[in-house]
């Protein structure tokens, strides 16, 4: 049903002095959904939200809105609208002034502007703020005006390049509530950039993992998060522990000395692998009834749970989640199940890693 | 301890000011004196502005300076403004460093090798000194001054705001207008009184470019104190005062003016404010 509505191929950004911000990139955004693009800083996510946007140009490949290639097309003609990091707005206007720029620029008349900088306003639940001076505005609301004025043009596309990164803690989590519902109000596709993996994986439909101008992986939440295609990911998104193991046949996986039953198949007899255990996954039990055995180190009280840090005898170190405090030094066993085991392969592209677990999946 | 170096801080501030003040009050507290001389004051009399205001030569020696002051001022605030625009987008950082350097030079360089360099010039191209030779020495020499306080607002401005009034659809006419423009307003208005400063102020270079029959005033009091000052001097100095007074007093009021809220007009007209 859903409709592509912009779409990047085989997209290179190549800069003067021999450094490559953007390798290959190719991927499409359908209508209506909410993007993440997710990687450190560095990693070309801002480059590729702004060969998007217009504000700099692509080296090779094609940048395609609604069918129609823009590589060429100005910034201040394409029917798409960015929310800044900084928010950008304008220090010598007022609320109803910053947000009604896009409309005034447009020659629109009087009374519609009124209403739909007063519908663009509510939408962020500052109708009330209109009149005022941004210096009066607090950092949050400052983010809601720069997102009304974003979308007072009614994009398809809304860009948002790290919006929430200037918020205290509690207020990024409230805003990544609104910021998911008005995506749904408004009913426009968002493409988010952010380093913060919370985020990503609270707001977003679709994720796109990046590092050093490469998409590495692209999926669902849920999808990335128990499924990463390799360290890289898994270590990014979320905590995670890895050791090293090997694959002794499918559904068959070996590491520590013992040979466990997991949920993954499709890899050649005894390949070398590493195997992600979310610390969530790690329950704490009598050592004699546990898979394995290591000794409490460290525990930290994070509110709503403890986090154990534990070392088996071979060095390794085990972070475990636990609603429950241990005891410092003591030896513990750690149970898991077969499918809290993910396995991963070195070197494995996003193309073949999706075709193995289509293979045995269903 | 504190209040101590704050209180040696403050007499040491006052003694600066009064050493600066006391010469241009001596200097005005004559041109209310009977006598004609600055050794004795001998009572309160107006004649020496009374002669100052008889003297139509005087008077409009004073108005050619004032109408140089303000064309010159803003042909060089709109040129000064352009350049600056011209060097923050600059691309490349050694442009942008040989541009400001350039500016720098004229900026430091002795009024008399700018005067004379300028006399060549109108020289060779066999223009006639007077008006039009002084006011053109004058904006080019204001012009590195706007430049100089533009510059900072412009290197303030946050790149994203240019981006984000692009994005929002608008053309680079607009965003100069709309955005830019406004932006940098204080740069703009320091720079315009600046060279209204510069150009009241000047002698070296006026003195070299003027010709015959026209002169300004410090070109003016230059060849009257050679004569022999005479207390009608002061009193222009007095009415100069005052002027200069008023002049700090405008830019005052712009200031505050514009950091208030009732500056800023609306974009759109709207009724519900």
């Amino acid at each position: 049903m859903s409709k592509t509505i912009v779409e990047l191929k085989n997209v290179y950004k190549k800069y003067d002095d021999g450094f490559t911000a953007l390798k290959n990139i190719s991927f499409k955004l359908q209508e209506g959904e909410f993007y993440t693009l997710l990687g450190p800083s560095g990693c070309g996510k801002t480059t590729i939200l702004q060969s998007i946007a217009g504000f700099t140009e692509v080296t090779s490949g094609q940048v395609l809105f609604d069918g129609k290639k823009i590589n060429d097309i100005p910034a201040n003609k394409r029917q798409l609208n960015t929310v800044f990091q900084d928010y950008a707005l304008f220090p010598n206007m007022n609320v109803f002034d910053n947000v009604a720029f896009g409309l005034v620029v447009h020659n629109a008349k009087k009374d519609e502007i009124q209403t739909r900088v007063h519908d663009a306003l509510k939408m962020v639940q500052l109708e009330q703020y209109a009149n005022r001076e941004i210096s009066e505005l607090s950092g949050g609301q400052q983010q809601r005006i720069a997102i009304a004025r974003a979308i007072v043009n009614r994009p398809k596309v809304l860009l948002l390049d790290e919006p929430l990164s200037a918020l205290d803690a509690k207020l990024r989590k409230d805003m990544q509530y609104e910021l998911r519902e008005l995506q749904q109000n408004l009913g426009i596709t968002f493409l988010f950039v952010t380093h913060d993996q919370e985020e990503a994986l609270a707001m977003s439909d679709e994720i796109f993992v990046m590092n050093k101008g490469e998409i590495l992986q692209k999926g669902s939440p849920v999808d990335i998060y128990d499924e990463p295609i390799n360290h890289f990911v898994a270590d990014f998104i979320g905590e995670s522990n890895i050791v090293q193991g090997k694959m002794v046949a499918d559904y068959q996986v070996a590491f520590l000395g013992h040979q466990f039953e997991c949920s993954d198949a499709g890899m050649r007899p005894n390949e070398p692998v590493e195997v992600v255990i979310r610390p969530e996954d790690l329950v704490i039990t009598t050592p004699e009834k546990g898979k394995l055995q290591v000794k409490v180190d460290t525990q930290l009280f994070r509110g709503d749970y403890y986090e154990i840090l534990a070392y088996d005898k071979a060095g390794n170190e085990w972070l475990i989640h636990s609603t429950n405090a241990s005891t410092d030094d003591a030896i513990v066993g750690l149970t898991f199940g077969p499918d809290d085991m993910h396995i991963m392969r070195y070197n494995e592209t996003e193309a073949k890693f999706n075709h193995r677990l289509e293979s045995y999946e269903d | 301890m504190e209040d101590k170096a704050s209180r040696t801080g403050k007499i040491y501030i006052t003694i600066v000011f009064l050493l600066l003040y006391i010469p241009i009050v001596y200097l005005i507290l004559y041109s209310f004196s009977k006598g004609t001389t600055m050794t004795n004051f001998q009572g309160f009399s107006l004649k020496h502005y009374g002669e100052l205001f008889a003297d139509k030569r005087m008077l409009a020696i004073f108005l050619n300076t004032i109408l140089i002051a303000l064309l010159s001022s803003v042909c060089s605030t709109i040129i000064g403004t352009m350049g600056a625009l011209a060097v923050h987008n600059a691309k490349r950082r050694h442009e942008r460093e040989t541009l400001l350097s350039l500016n720098s030079i004229l900026l430091v360089s002795p009024d008399v090798i700018i005067g004379a360099s300028f006399l060549i010039f109108f020289t060779a191209l066999k223009l006639p000194l007077g008006f039009w030779s002084v006011l053109l020495s004058h904006i080019a020499f204001e012009i590195p001054i706007v430049l100089l306080l533009v510059l900072p607002r412009l290197d303030e401005m946050s790149p994203s705001m240019t981006n984000a009034a692009m994005d929002l659809g608008a053309s680079p006419s607009q965003i100069l207008s709309k955005i830019v423009l406004p932006y940098i307003q204080p740069g703009i208005i320091a720079g315009f009184f600046m060279a209204i400063t510069y150009s009241l102020d000047d002698f070296a270079v006026t003195f070299f470019v003027t010709g015959n029959g026209f002169t300004t005033l410090s070109v003016e009091i230059y060849s009257r104190a050679r004569q022999g000052i005479s207390l009608e001097i002061n009193a222009l100095a007095g009415i100069m005062f005052i002027f200069s007074l008023i002049l700090v007093g405008v830019y005052y009021l712009i200031e505050t003016h514009n950091t208030g809220n009732g500056a800023k007009k609306s974009i759109v007209e709207v009724t519900d404010r």
